[in-house]
């Protein structure tokens, strides 16, 4: 009996990896229906219009496209009810492509994003930041042009440097690379500089409460706990990305960032918008 | 409970005796509330069987952990008062712990009332205050049900927010079951992860001031064990009904593993079938998450060694002759002191757990002498 269910227990299985599979070789948006997973199935199923998607292909826009652009990002940004002040880019899969990550960048500070964490589980991004910075700046002037790279100033905060709260300039927007370090171990860091403390008579246990961890964890006293995280890929997890700030955070999945759409982008900062925060209240 | 809010208000005022179908009703309600357990009992019919026995031939959570999401909207939507809403949702609860038995998940962690819960309304939280302490006045009632099951109940949180005849109740239902070990239910009551995680902090500091731990030995594994839940594995699978898709501080340092999912579903309503689906996503999961974590345990145990061998050559730096030692030595000291570490760190656990006894023990006698 045991073989019977194991048996069915692989086809269904199968199933479900077909299914996956189908969806993502035609990109239905799923992400919008909540439903049971067989209302899915059978939802996919009746699709066949699916297969007449055409792969696009990506061409260079004229100067003055790009200017256009660029106000409408600015404008789809203005007429969301909220949008994050913070947003974090999580890069769930194996192989990353720097351009489509950059272009993900460059549209969050288009629409007026103040704030960018880009984070993958394996430290690549933080081992190639220098690349991924380069990347940035190429899509930059690539979709914003020159003009547009001067009004959205970007600033690349490494490990380290602490933000200087100097006169921000007009749109201008911070991006920092993550990694698992910046989580868990950043935390028993913080620990371990209170146990010091306490070790040499200087603080008390007493004294370590929520708000004396959250200063020590906090990049600088500006930067904001992440609004939003924008999870790509198809592993359903927060992968070890900042424990500590993400207490109200909202998570979005996306299929992929290869390819990525500013449409895409789009869509899901409109989900956010309509999230309604109780607060526990 | 579930039928005082239909009786109109005016009926008591009448004079003379109370109409029988009121009593029936009256009746009704009564047997009812005393008839809410726990865990509700009950198999599982032929094609949920069927269904329980082809998932269980993939891998299986062995720790679920639900948010409880949606009893609010559950009521407006059925047009009732919110308590009726809470008592539904803790209906439902026990028909899920039911499940999860059937389902043979032997641990389920619970979100029942978050610290930022405390800014409701005074009546609505009063509510839940009765609510719980009713519903574990029940459970010391039930021991040999709990008994029979094995089912151990651990409450997680800042029980000293709490009112102090509610952390009584609490703290005999958890003393009651502590040895039980077939089936566990933690549930989180006056609890945020924030304050779960800067509470381990705190008694890692305590263990520095005690002496019985230095601040080098504080490591992710050590926290680990300092927060409420040390005495559970991490949950393989995290659950979220009513369609919001935020964690609001629950085992945020628990759950940066495990599978995460969101379903539109309010709890009142959740099915057999709502977790077979999160079940399922669970397995989906499995070996890409199960590889992240064995990545994870790796990178901390590299970064454990890195850090015993930096003390090893501070130590023999401050103690030594200024003579180098060969390769041997070094390897000896560091080893000596990963086992002294380890000693050192088991003795502070113990300290901690006995210190957290004493603090329910305590509690009980006084709710004894009360």
């Amino acid at each position: 009996m045991v073989h019977v269910y194991e048996f069915m227990w692989r086809v269904l299985h199968v199933l479900l990896h077909i299914h996956r599979t189908f969806i993502t070789l035609f990109r239905i948006r799923l992400r919008n229906w909540n439903g049971q997973l067989w209302s899915r199935a059978l939802a996919a199923l009746l699709v066949p219009i699916a297969l007449s998607f055409p792969k696009q292909k990506k061409l260079v826009p004229a100067p003055g496209k790009r200017v256009g652009r660029r106000y409408r990002w600015g404008a789809d940004g203005k007429s969301l009810e909220k949008l994050p002040d913070h947003i974090g880019l999580l890069i769930a899969e194996e192989e990353p492509r720097y351009t489509d990550i950059a272009n993900l960048v460059v549209w969050c500070m288009a629409v007026g994003i103040s704030y960018i964490s880009v984070y993958d589980n394996h430290g690549v991004f933080r081992r190639n930041n220098s690349r991924l910075m380069e990347e940035i700046l190429k899509q930059q002037q690539e979709l914003l042009g020159l003009e547009g790279s001067k009004q959205h100033s970007v600033e690349f905060l490494s490990n380290g440097t602490d933000k200087q709260d100097h006169q921000v300039l007009s749109c201008q927007s911070v991006v920092k690379v993550l990694s698992p370090d910046d989580g868990k171990l950043r935390i028993v860091q913080a620990a371990q500089e209170l146990c010091r403390a306490v070790e040499q008579m200087e603080k008390t246990a007493k004294d370590i409460n929520v708000t004396v961890l959250d200063s020590l964890l906090r990049e600088s006293k500006t930067t904001p706990d992440p609004d939003l995280v924008l999870k790509f890929g198809p592993v359903e997890s927060t992968l070890g990305f900042l424990p500590w700030h993400i207490r109200l955070t909202e998570f979005i999945s996306l299929p992929s960032h290869v390819d990525v759409s500013y449409e895409d982008l789009f869509s899901a900062l409109q989900h956010y918008a309509s999230c309604e925060q109780r607060l526990g209240k | 409970m579930a039928e005082w809010s239909k009786i109109p208000p005016n009926v008591f005022s009448e004079k003379g005796s109370v109409p029988l179908s009121l009593q029936v009703e009256v009746l009704k309600g009564v047997s009812e509330f005393f008839n809410m357990s726990w865990i509700r009992e009950g198999e599982l019919n032929l094609i949920e069987k069927l269904s329980a026995n082809i998932l269980k031939a993939g891998p299986m959570p062995k720790h679920v952990a639900f948010i409880m999401d949606g009893n609010r909207r559950y009521a407006r939507k059925r047009h009732v008062e919110r308590q009726e809403g809470h008592t539904q949702g803790f209906d439902k609860l026990a028909e899920t712990l039911r499940w999860c038995l059937n389902l043979s998940i032997h641990e389920v962690t619970v979100y029942a009332f978050s610290i930022e819960n405390f800014k409701r309304s005074k009546d609505e939280v009063d509510g839940l205050m009765e609510l719980a302490k009713q519903k574990f006045i029940r459970l010391l009632q039930e021991q040999e049900n709990l008994e029979k099951h094995g089912v151990c109940i651990r409450v997680l949180g800042d029980l000293t927010l709490l009112p102090l005849d509610l952390q009584q109740h609490i703290a005999r239902a958890v003393v009651a079951t502590r040895t039980h070990n077939k089936c566990f239910l933690n549930v989180c009551f006056a609890y945020t992860s924030r304050h779960e995680i800067a509470n381990a902090v705190r008694e890692m500091a305590w263990g520095v001031e005690q002496g019985l731990i230095k601040s080098s030995d504080v490591s992710e594994a050590l926290l680990g064990h300092c927060l409420y839940s040390s005495n559970s594995p991490n949950p393989d699978l995290l659950i979220r009904t009513s369609g919001e898709v935020r964690l609001s501080d629950f085992l945020l340092w628990q759950t940066s593993h495990s599978c995460l999912v969101f379903q539109s579903v309010l709890w009142p309503e959740y099915s057999f079938w709502n977790l077979c689906d999160a079940i399922l996503q669970y397995q989906l999961n499995h070996r890409p998450l199960q590889k992240a974590r064995d990545q994870h345990r790796e990178e901390q145990a590299l970064q454990q060694h890195e850090a015993d061998r930096a003390c090893v050559a501070d130590l023999l730096q401050h103690h030594g002759n200024g003579k180098p030692l060969d390769a041997q030595r070094r390897q000896e000291a560091l080893l000596n002191y990963t086992a002294s570490r380890e000693e050192r760190v088991q003795d502070f656990l113990g300290a901690l757990q006995h210190k957290r006894d004493s603090f329910l023990t305590d509690l009980t006698s006084q709710a004894a002498l009360a």
